[in-house]
């Protein structure tokens, strides 16, 4: 218990943050992809990774590397089967509600696509006819049908059921939030007791509803009225508001509201409590598993030096680090992750004495910093000056026996370079890159680099950085 | 007074004697270089193979100055630098009314690499420089 307690006591901010955004994002993904056949696989391919794990930890190693593929298997194939079904679930919502909004609106969504619909061809007076099955089979009561499998928008339904359009005579058959079939014919009514100004469509829609237990949506050609043809009536609504109660009884939304959603809830609660629980126990597993203690050779990096000055000498270039945190997070360190840095704005040129201390180390996550060797380092900073120095002609290698270099100049003669104070009092000349004389001819002129050592010597601007070299050769006198 | 005076004059006489040089650069009459390389040997006071870079092979690197006029004894030097580090001071008399003269070193495997030899006066100030160096 005391274990635990100090467990929960160790956590920082950054680790509760960490555990609530991963949690956050597994329940967001339960709610995009909850009742779809991508998520129940996903399901499944989690059990089989806990069940590798499982495997693993027993020592079944031909269990685990069957598991392993399984499951490696598993994940490209919910990508390229379900990619259609994960599309759709991205498409269909906004970013906002990818992010945040937790409700189901499925269906709600499609009845108020539907109104909206039905109230805009009701504007339009364009008759239409749109069939919302309940319990009951249609298969024996309706006859053609096309079927169209297309999901609900409010562009669709209007295309459907406009004029010129082929298919827009008959009834749309509407399942879930998807139009099913159209063209359909539905059986007319005989009954004698309706009103001298209803059509066929109106025939058709009560027809329909005297046979089964489904709702069916009319809209008027002649007078543009929305009708509902329900248990063998029909009932003129003219509130869009009226509809959506209508359609929302009839889809069972409102009773979902009851006692379905309260389940729903317990189902979401209960994702959230598994989302925070596993996420919790994979961050211990990952940050607090058994400790590994490791020594980490790191270079020293040397930031806000004054740009007058140079780094001359220093007394080393790498610390050694001694880090404690659990195997998982050590074998993942990165070397951009762990950095010494020492801050020389406050250095003066000449030696200069800093103490690595933890201020200095930045570190990954949840690694402790257990030691610094050596902790002291000596640094010796100098002022830049300018200073013009001769050029000289390095010459390796040898010449013909029988030869001698007579003459060889160097053009210019001389070159400005910008060093360290200290070490450019000390120095006479600059020298060329080295100069094989092997391969001179008699006589010639080359181009050459001014050799730069050590290599925080810069050629000043304004000064050539190549130099030209003539020379020339003769016969040596025996 | 007369034999007060007496050691004085010799003093002073003994000090030209023993330092002609510093008394003659003084002088505002300065001695000038007028010919000064590096060559590969001196043979009957003829400077050889006048050359910028030496074999080690050939073990010898020589300095051949010539001065004129020289309008009175002095003294001069050859330093010799290996890179910028210095390798040998040699001291060298002149004679008027005009002197050649010539200092030499012994190359070695280590000398390999980039020289030059400065020729000053005794105050160090500089006559010429001139740049060589010794290959395999």
């Amino acid at each position: 218990m005391d274990n635990f307690l100090i467990l929960i006591l160790s956590l920082r901010w950054q680790d509760i943050i960490d555990i609530g955004l991963v949690s956050y994002i597994l329940l967001r993904f339960y709610v995009l992809f909850r009742g779809t056949n991508a998520f129940r696989v996903l399901i499944g391919m989690t059990i089989l990774w806990f069940f590798q794990q499982v495997a693993v930890s027993l020592g079944l190693v031909v269990t685990s590397w069957v598991v392993q593929g399984v499951v490696a298997l598993g994940a490209f194939i919910i990508i390229v089967i379900f990619r259609n079904e994960i599309r759709n679930v991205l498409l269909a919502r906004n970013l906002k509600s990818i992010l945040w909004d937790f409700s189901s609106k499925t269906v709600i969504t499609a009845i108020e696509t539907i109104v909206q619909s039905v109230h805009e061809m009701a504007q339009q007076k364009c008759g239409a006819l749109l069939v919302f099955p309940g319990k009951e089979d249609l298969e024996e009561v309706v006859q053609g049908g096309i079927p169209w499998k297309g999901a609900i928008s409010k562009e669709m339904i209007l295309s459907i059921f406009w004029p010129d359009n082929p298919v827009h005579d008959g009834a749309a058959i509407i399942q879930g939030d998807q139009i099913d079939q159209v063209t359909v014919i539905l059986p007319v009514s005989r009954s004698d007791n309706l009103p001298s100004y209803y059509g066929t469509r109106h025939r058709a829609a009560l027809g329909l509803a005297e046979a089964t237990d489904a709702l069916v949506i009319l809209v008027s050609e002649e007078r543009g009225d929305v009708v509902v043809a329900k248990d063998s009536q029909l009932r003129i609504v003219k509130q869009k508001r009226r509809l959506e109660q209508i359609l929302q009884e009839h889809m069972g939304v409102a009773i979902k509201k009851g006692r379905e959603s309260r389940k729903e809830k317990l189902a979401f609660i209960a994702a959230a409590m598994f989302s925070v629980v596993f996420t919790t126990g994979v961050w211990f597993s990952v940050s607090r598993g058994v400790d590994t203690l490791v020594t980490l050779q790191v270079p020293l990096e040397y930031t806000k030096r004054d740009l007058a000055m140079e780094i001359v000498k220093t007394s080393i270039n790498t610390v050694n680090l001694e880090l404690e945190g659990s195997g998982a997070l050590i074998k993942s360190i990165r070397p951009d992750q762990v950095q010494v840095r020492l801050d020389l704005s406050k250095s003066k040129a000449g030696p200069n004495t800093f103490t690595i201390s933890r201020k200095n180390i930045s570190l990954p996550p949840g690694v402790v910093l257990k030691g610094v060797t050596p902790s002291v380092v000596d640094v010796e900073l100098d002022v830049l000056i300018k200073k013009e120095l001769p050029v000289q002609i390095d010459w390796v290698g040898r010449l013909p026996d029988h030869f001698i270099l007579e003459q060889a100049s160097v053009e210019p003669k001389t070159v400005e370079i910008i060093g360290a104070q200290r070490m450019l009092e000390k120095m006479k000349t600059i020298y060329t890159e080295k100069i094989p004389l092997d391969n001179l001819e008699v006589e010639g002129v080359i181009t050459a680099n001014v050799a730069l050592n050590p290599a925080s010597l810069k050629i000043a601007p304004g000064s050539e950085e190549r130099v030209t070299i003539k020379y020339l050769t003769r016969l040596r006198n025996q | 007074m007369k034999y007060k005076t007496l050691p004085l004059l010799f003093l002073t006489l003994g000090l030209f004697l023993l330092f002609p040089v510093a008394a003659g650069t003084q002088s505002g009459n300065p001695i000038a270089l007028v010919e000064a390389f590096l060559c590969e040997d001196i043979q009957d006071n003829v400077p050889q193979n006048r050359t910028t870079v030496f074999s080690i092979e050939r073990r010898t690197a020589v300095c051949y100055t010539a001065f004129d006029p020289v309008p009175q004894q002095a003294v001069i030097y050859h330093q010799w630098f290996h890179r910028d580090k210095p390798s040998a001071r040699i001291r060298l008399t002149l004679k008027p009314p005009r002197w050649s003269t010539y200092s030499s070193i012994q190359l070695r495997a280590e000398d390999i690499g980039p020289w030059r030899v400065e020729i000053t006066d005794a105050q160090g100030n500089i006559f010429h420089i001139l740049r060589f160096s010794v290959t395999e």
